[in-house]
């Protein structure tokens, strides 16, 4: 019949059951993150995506050779500028692609009047709010002077100069 | 106090054991919230992409024989858009066991971080 002896073994296994949950809980809980709602660590991953972007297209494809990014820094292609990047930012191993949006400038200083004006490269587009956390990425360009005459000429002045190319990268 | 016996000490002695390698769990759980703020924080506080991007500029303006105003570009646009004092210079080239190279030094100052290099390229 059912009677009141052995209490402390009973409690004991309770101790050891709650044990071993939270033994398993800490094992499969440190697989992941703990900090929750904190910004700082997409902006990180997106800094370094949009860093990596740029590195990677201003490498050229041989030694000595042009840069896709020069190329297009050089000649206003903005619009193309957009299309390269966002194709290599939104590429991911498998499922759908994803969806980060951008707009760029250019920063250029005028050596007659010594002003840094800055032309929009990239107008963002209409998921721009003003209210993302978006991260800003830049990466300097080295133009040749252009020669004369020119075709188009371009916006930043046609002397040898260094331009620095403005990236705002946002997760819409 | 009838009743009352002596027994199972060792058992309530281990169960205050328990009890205080619980406690100590706790207080490492607590502690590993902080662990990605701050590692974040200091990833995206210190230039590491800024200094690389900002040395290959100088080395691409010692490449193209060191044309007029890129110079001037490099150090006015990096205090306007990236609040960071730079200044760095091209002095001849000299032998260093036998090759020709230019010393170039880097001086880079954001207010967080400062990096300093002499570097012969």
């Amino acid at each position: 019949m059912v009677n009141d002896a052995g209490q402390l073994y009973t409690m004991e296994g309770v101790a050891a059951g709650i044990i071993m949950l939270l033994t398993a809980y800490i094992v499969v809980s440190t697989t992941s993150v703990y900090t929750t709602g904190d910004t700082h660590i997409p902006d990180m991953q997106l800094e370094q995506l949009g860093s990596d972007v740029l590195a990677m297209m201003d490498t050229p494809d041989t030694a000595g050779g042009e840069s896709s990014l020069l190329g297009l820094v050089n000649g206003n292609k903005g619009p193309e500028f957009k299309d390269a990047f966002l194709n290599y930012c939104n590429a991911t191993t498998s499922g759908a692609i994803d969806n980060l949006h951008m707009s760029a400038n250019v920063t250029y200083r005028d050596a007659s009047s010594n002003v840094i004006n800055e032309h929009s490269f990239v107008t963002p587009d209409e998921t721009w709010t003003g209210r993302e956390s978006a991260v800003r990425v830049t990466r300097w360009v080295q133009l040749d002077s252009q020669p004369w005459p020119p075709g188009p000429v371009r916006p930043y002045g046609t002397r040898a100069q260094a331009v620095l190319v403005e990236v705002l990268l946002w997760r819409a | 106090m009838a009743c009352m016996n002596e027994d199972g000490q060792w058992i309530v002695l281990m169960g205050l054991l328990v009890a205080v390698g619980m406690f100590f769990l706790a207080l490492i759980i607590n502690q590993s919230v902080l662990v990605g703020q701050t590692t974040a924080e200091g990833v995206l506080e210190f230039p590491k992409n800024d200094i690389r991007d900002l040395r290959s500029a100088i080395f691409d303006y010692v490449d193209t024989e060191l044309p007029d105003g890129v110079k001037e570009d490099i150090i006015a646009i990096s205090l306007e858009r990236k609040n960071a004092v730079v200044n760095f210079t091209v002095n001849q080239k000299m032998d260093v066991s036998g090759r020709w190279l230019h010393p170039v030094t880097i001086h880079y100052n954001n207010g967080v971080t400062v990096y300093n290099e002499t570097v012969y390229y």
